[in-house]
């Protein structure tokens, strides 16, 4: 067990598995992104449109889609994954191929995601405790822009590229050692389901 | 155990470093760096196992939570979730009947009623057929969070369980100037008002505060789920389901007497 918590740790730092689960969430995040979009333009056409992914009163993407905070800015808020996850594809891409980006530049990507992933849970809490029913294009995105922000903050603390001082970048450093990262995360998602599952129980399977 | 200092931390990389000189003392103090690094990494690891076991747990737990709590009795009940959920209106005997899965927020149920209820009256009221209402209250999210959907269909149940004469009075009364979807539906207040309007007495009215029929109304909800009911309205006329013009007078009137 701890050799392989061990192992499971020293594969996690490694470049090719922060950039490849970069690279996979973004792509996800990005189909969700456009599968919403074409649904958003399909729910402009005819309110009532039926959705595929509209299973039960409480997983249904309509009535998500069909609510104000769908389109916060003023159109759909899936346009804003299809700007940005591009740029991240094309990071871990890139990251992958051994570029290394100036830290300014990642300090950028790093505000900017984070702005992303904030207004992705005020979103999913809109929708669980506003709205009353979850889209599952909306929860992947959720979880895939989680893991999108796990991966370039561990890059970003790792290589010190948000500036931090020498005392902060040592205390995140010993952190990652001992995989706080992962266990935040894990925990963070863990809630996220059991919110999920307190607040709707059953319904979700009706 | 001494507390590692910052200084010796940072060093902790140097341990691959060839010690360039060969006196003793030099020998001695990279001996002492590597194993404080060691005694370090060590203690991390140890940390690392210790966190990742405890979070594996959580997980675990979680998941078993979940499936206990939730997963096996969503699915045992829906085996169980069998009772009859309809509301029937007017006579027993009467050969036709019409079924109505409906919810008081659904734009289209309310286009369905205005133009066939009079014709449901007037089969009703002539014994030609009787209608069996199935509520339901899946757009409760569409109610800007006051389930405007279970609150109608509470009272409605209400009136057809105590004063079924009044239902079909009370239904034309909540579609009639149907609050919009998404809207916050009609008050308490408002569907009380409606209710003495078409005709239910004070006695059951006073009855809706205490929404005596939560339950049946969930539980209708499910029930028509379970039935494969996919929108509303549904219309079936002896059990087939109406695939005619629904918001046309006259279309369910005349597939009503090609059943009989």
């Amino acid at each position: 067990m701890s050799g392989a918590i061990d192992r499971v740790h020293a594969f996690r730092q490694s470049n090719a598995w922060i950039f490849s689960t970069m690279l996979v969430s973004a792509c996800l995040s990005l189909l969700a992104s456009f599968v919403l979009s074409v649904d958003a333009i399909a729910l402009a056409k005819d309110p009532a449109a039926n959705l595929a992914c509209n299973i039960n009163a409480r997983i249904s993407c309509g009535t998500v889609g069909s609510s104000w905070q769908a389109h916060l800015f003023g159109f759909p808020n899936a346009y804003l994954g299809l700007l940005a996850e591009p740029v991240v594809i094309t990071i871990a891409v890139a990251s992958l191929a051994k570029v290394r980006f100036p830290r300014g530049f990642m300090l950028a990507a790093q505000v900017v995601y984070t702005l992303g992933v904030v207004f992705a849970y005020w979103l999913f809490f809109q929708a669980l405790f506003v709205i009353g029913a979850l889209c599952p294009w909306c929860l992947l995105v959720t979880l895939s822009t989680t893991l999108v922000f796990t991966s370039l903050t561990h890059v970003n603390l790792r290589d010190n590229n948000l500036f931090l001082s020498e005392w902060v970048h040592e205390r995140a450093k010993a952190a990652l050692r001992i995989g706080l990262d992962a266990v935040v995360v894990t925990l963070w998602l863990v809630g996220v389901v059991m919110l999920v599952f307190t607040k709707y129980g059953a319904t979700l399977f009706a | 155990m001494p507390q590692p200092t910052k200084k010796k931390r940072t060093l902790s990389g140097a341990t691959t470093v060839k010690t360039a000189g060969t006196g003793r003392a030099a020998a001695a103090s990279q001996r002492e760096i590597m194993r404080q690094a060691r005694e370090q990494e060590e203690r991390e690891a140890k940390l690392r196992r210790r966190l990742g076991v405890g979070t594996l747990g959580v997980v675990v737990i979680a998941l078993v939570v979940i499936l206990v709590v939730v997963v096996v009795p969503a699915l045992t009940k829906k085996a169980a979730a069998t009772g009859s959920y309809a509301l029937a209106i007017g006579s027993e005997s009467a050969p036709v009947t019409i079924d109505i899965y409906q919810d008081f927020m659904c734009p289209y149920c309310g286009q369905f009623e205005r133009a066939q209820s009079a014709d449901l009256k007037a089969m009703v009221d002539s014994g030609q057929a009787k209608v069996v209402f199935h509520l339901m209250n899946f757009l409760d999210p569409s109610s800007s969070g006051t389930k405007y959907s279970t609150r109608a269909a509470d009272a409605f149940a209400t009136v057809a369980k105590q004063q079924p004469s009044a239902a079909l009075a009370f239904d034309s009364a909540l579609y009639a100037d149907q609050p919009a979807e998404g809207s916050s539906g009609l008050t308490d207040a408002q569907i009380a008002d409606r209710a003495r309007s078409a005709g239910v007495s004070d006695a059951v009215i006073a009855t809706f505060a205490n929404q005596p029929n939560l339950d049946f109304v969930n539980k209708s909800n499910q029930a028509a789920f379970a039935d494969g009911i996919t929108s509303t309205p549904t219309v079936k006329i002896n059990g087939t389901v109406f695939k005619g013009d629904l918001y046309t007078a006259g279309t369910l009137k005349t597939a009503v007497e090609a059943a009989k």
